[in-house]
């Protein structure tokens, strides 16, 4: 576990240089560039908008108005699944850079963590004009609290990187892993109160429970509660995310540390 | 240096080296993690039968300034020994001490990403290598003027043709600066100017007491760059030593390989003709006209190459005494009759050709079955292959038995040189002439 924290540590300037390197290549030669990545979460978030508040109208007590109820835990939910997607596949991926040079691979899922994490911060300013926009309309929303965002984000960036260092380590092994992840995260999209308010399924307690312990809920309250309530999360919200961030990390830095000496012989 | 001092710290020690592969069987992956999770490897407690023996119990020193080759075939272990040696593979049992900072270069411009600049590329290479970014930004120039791509910095590296490619990974490898080397094969790309600028390189590299681990198969360049060789077969040791014993040993096997292979194949030849004959009732040479004509009142049945020791041969080292024998027979008694012999390369270029017309003898008789021997004592052939064509005609020209092609045969030679002919000789230098301490 330490070895991994040391190894990222120690290569931090090389990592810096990857990332970098990933979000160029990413979008040379195209014209709108990262403007991409905010093609499919606004795309998303106009369908649902739509959905909800238009075809049904639904029980949104606690996400009015909606579009800015949605646009605080998508982006987030958009780093987390995006990070864990390509992230498992970075190892396999670059399987050539770790059988021909000695390559310190605990970069490489780190690196998708990461320019999915520029992402994230570059689609702040959407969620800024959008939460500016809704006080104007004199919705209570954004406000002091906001300001917590940074260490929210902060605080979600162990248990991202380590579970995609885990699984990443694991798809080396089993190439079932990314299949089973894609599924699931559909699967957990609907399970994480991204797109309704934890507080609506408190008259279905089983499926309340089983949202408020999966462990992305935490964040995903933490955001809504800065950004769309634009109140301070509770002592309890911040517990629960330090715990889920610190056991994601030692777990997924565990495994990938496990499997370190066998990744350059089956990637 | 013939075995290291064992006074000084080695650069590098392997002792008991063995390396296993496991076995990709379908449906093994449960067990494949179980292992990878528990042992951290993937072959620890692995039977022998299960895995693929990649390196079986290898062991050497090299010194520190060393320069220290390994060749063998194809499969033999050494990019597994280098990737060992580099602490990319852990090894199933045995240990490696290597004293510091390493930098491998198995593949150049591994990393490299292709949209990007060949100028944010060395950076990241350079990192991957173990530089810090001020240690680049320092080397930077360098690394370009070594490179020659000055112009070509700010282009992504995928409008880089192949040379390029390798020019800028090599480049940046060997300005990283290590205390051991790692080379596995990379100098065989490039063209000619830029091979020679990267072995320059090393050189300097290793008269400044840093090490060098050298893989490749250009055995010309082991021999004229390395201290001690080590060959190896199918992940065994066969032998390390003074260079140029390994690797005329290696070379010697190599070509006798080969001779067993002509022979093997001459074997099989002969039976499908023989199964042929007895089928169809004709005989073999009526089926390769293009290679072989005449009348056929007389007929040249068989030709030999021998060695020196008089054993049937398929290869020479260049200056062996050589003999060509010839097994003839005479359908009926000819008073007019010419032995000829030429020898050409692959690409049908002449080396030599005589016949005893042209060299005087007068025939007077040739009668049943008879033998004919060519004796070329210290047969000065550059290195290459060759084939031989034989004939027996009238002094007119009329071909009796015209066998092109009749044998082929390689020569092999301690130094390179180009051309066909390979005379004993020295170079002498006077004056303000320095050389280093290769070649």
């Amino acid at each position: 576990m330490l070895q991994v924290a040391r190894q990222i540590f120690h290569f931090s300037s090389l990592l810096g240089t990857l990332t970098s390197r990933d979000l160029k290549a990413r979008y040379r030669g195209s014209v709108l560039g990262f403007l991409w990545s905010l093609a499919n979460p606004l795309l998303l978030l106009a369908v649902y908008t739509f959905v909800f508040s238009v075809i049904f109208q639904p029980r949104t007590a606690g996400a009015n108005p909606y579009a800015l109820f949605m646009v605080c835990g998508l982006f987030p939910w958009i780093w987390l699944s995006t990070s864990l997607l390509e992230g498992t596949m970075s190892l396999i991926a670059n399987a050539g850079l770790l059988r021909k040079a000695v390559f310190p691979a605990e970069l490489l899922p780190m690196v998708s963590v990461l320019s999915n994490l520029v992402h994230l911060l570059l689609a702040i300013p959407i969620v800024a004009v959008a939460l500016l926009t809704g006080r104007i309309l004199n919705y209570p929303v954004g406000g002091l609290a906001s300001l917590l965002l940074p260490a929210v984000i902060l605080l979600e960036l162990p248990m991202v990187a380590g579970l995609t260092l885990g699984l990443a380590a694991l798809n080396v092994h089993f190439k079932d892993v990314r299949d089973l992840l894609a599924n699931f995260l559909t699967l957990l999209f609907f399970l994480t109160p991204v797109i309704y308010p934890i507080d609506t399924l408190r008259t279905y307690p089983p499926l309340y429970w089983l949202v408020r312990l999966n462990p992305f809920t935490p964040f995903t309250l933490a955001y809504q509660t800065t950004l769309f309530k634009g109140e301070y999360p509770s002592p309890y919200l911040w517990a629960q995310m330090a715990i889920v961030s610190l056991v994601a990390w030692l777990g997924g830095s565990w495994l990938f540390d496990r499997l370190r000496e066998t990744l350059v012989e089956a990637a | 240096m013939s075995e290291p001092n064992p006074a000084i710290r080695p650069a590098i020690q392997v002792t008991g080296l063995v390396k296993l592969y496991r076995r990709t069987a379908p449906g093994d992956q449960l067990r494949t993690l179980k292992s990878a999770l528990v042992e951290r490897s993937l072959t620890k407690n692995l039977k022998r039968e299960e895995a693929i023996v990649a390196l079986d119990g290898v062991d050497f020193t090299v010194a520190p300034g060393e320069a220290f080759g390994v060749v063998g075939g194809n499969g033999s272990g050494k990019s597994t020994l280098l990737k060992l040696v580099a602490g990319m593979l852990k090894p199933s049992a045995g240990r490696i001490e290597v004293a510091g900072r390493v930098a491998a270069m198995i593949e150049l411009g591994a990393g490299f990403h292709p949209e990007i600049s060949g100028r944010e590329n060395v950076f990241i290479n350079g990192a991957v290598l173990g530089l810090s970014r001020r240690e680049i930004q320092r080397r930077y120039d360098d690394i370009v003027q070594f490179s020659g791509l000055a112009d070509f910095m700010e282009e992504p590296v995928k409008n880089y043709s192949s040379g390029m490619y390798v020019r800028l990974g090599f480049a940046v490898a060997v300005h990283t600066d290590p205390d051991v080397l790692l080379v596995d094969e990379v100098l065989a790309v490039g063209d000619e100017a830029f091979a020679h600028r990267c072995l320059r390189r090393i050189e300097e590299f290793l008269a400044t007491g840093r090490t060098l681990l050298f893989v490749s198969h250009s055995l010309d360049l082991v021999e004229g760059l390395c201290d001690r060789v080590l060959w190896l077969e199918g992940g065994r040791q066969r032998l390390v030593g003074e260079p140029r014993r390994v690797i005329d040993a290696y070379r010697q096997e190599v070509a006798e390989l080969e001779g067993e292979a002509h022979r093997a194949a001459k074997e099989r030849r002969e039976e499908r003709a023989e199964r042929r004959q007895a089928q169809e009732g004709t005989t073999p040479e009526a089926t390769d006209a293009t290679l072989r004509w005449g009348s056929g009142e007389a007929e040249i049945a068989e030709l030999r190459l021998l060695g020196p020791d008089g054993a049937e041969r398929y290869h020479l080292n260049s200056g062996e005494d050589a003999v060509f024998e010839l097994k003839v027979r005479a359908a009926q008694p000819l008073a007019d009759f010419v032995f000829g012999i030429a020898l050409s390369t692959p690409r049908g270029h002449e080396v030599w050709g005589t016949n005893t017309d042209l060299e005087g003898y007068v025939p007077t008789r040739f009668e049943g079955e008879a033998t004919v021997r060519i004796t070329c004592p210290a047969l000065r052939l550059a290195p290459g292959e060759y084939k031989v064509d034989v004939a027996v005609h009238s002094r007119e020209g009329a071909p009796y038995d015209y066998r092109k092609q009749a044998l082929t045969f390689t020569v092999t030679a301690r130094t390179g040189g180009v051309g066909v002919y390979f005379p004993d000789h020295r170079w002498e230098f006077g004056g303000g002439i320095e050389w280093g301490s290769t070649g």
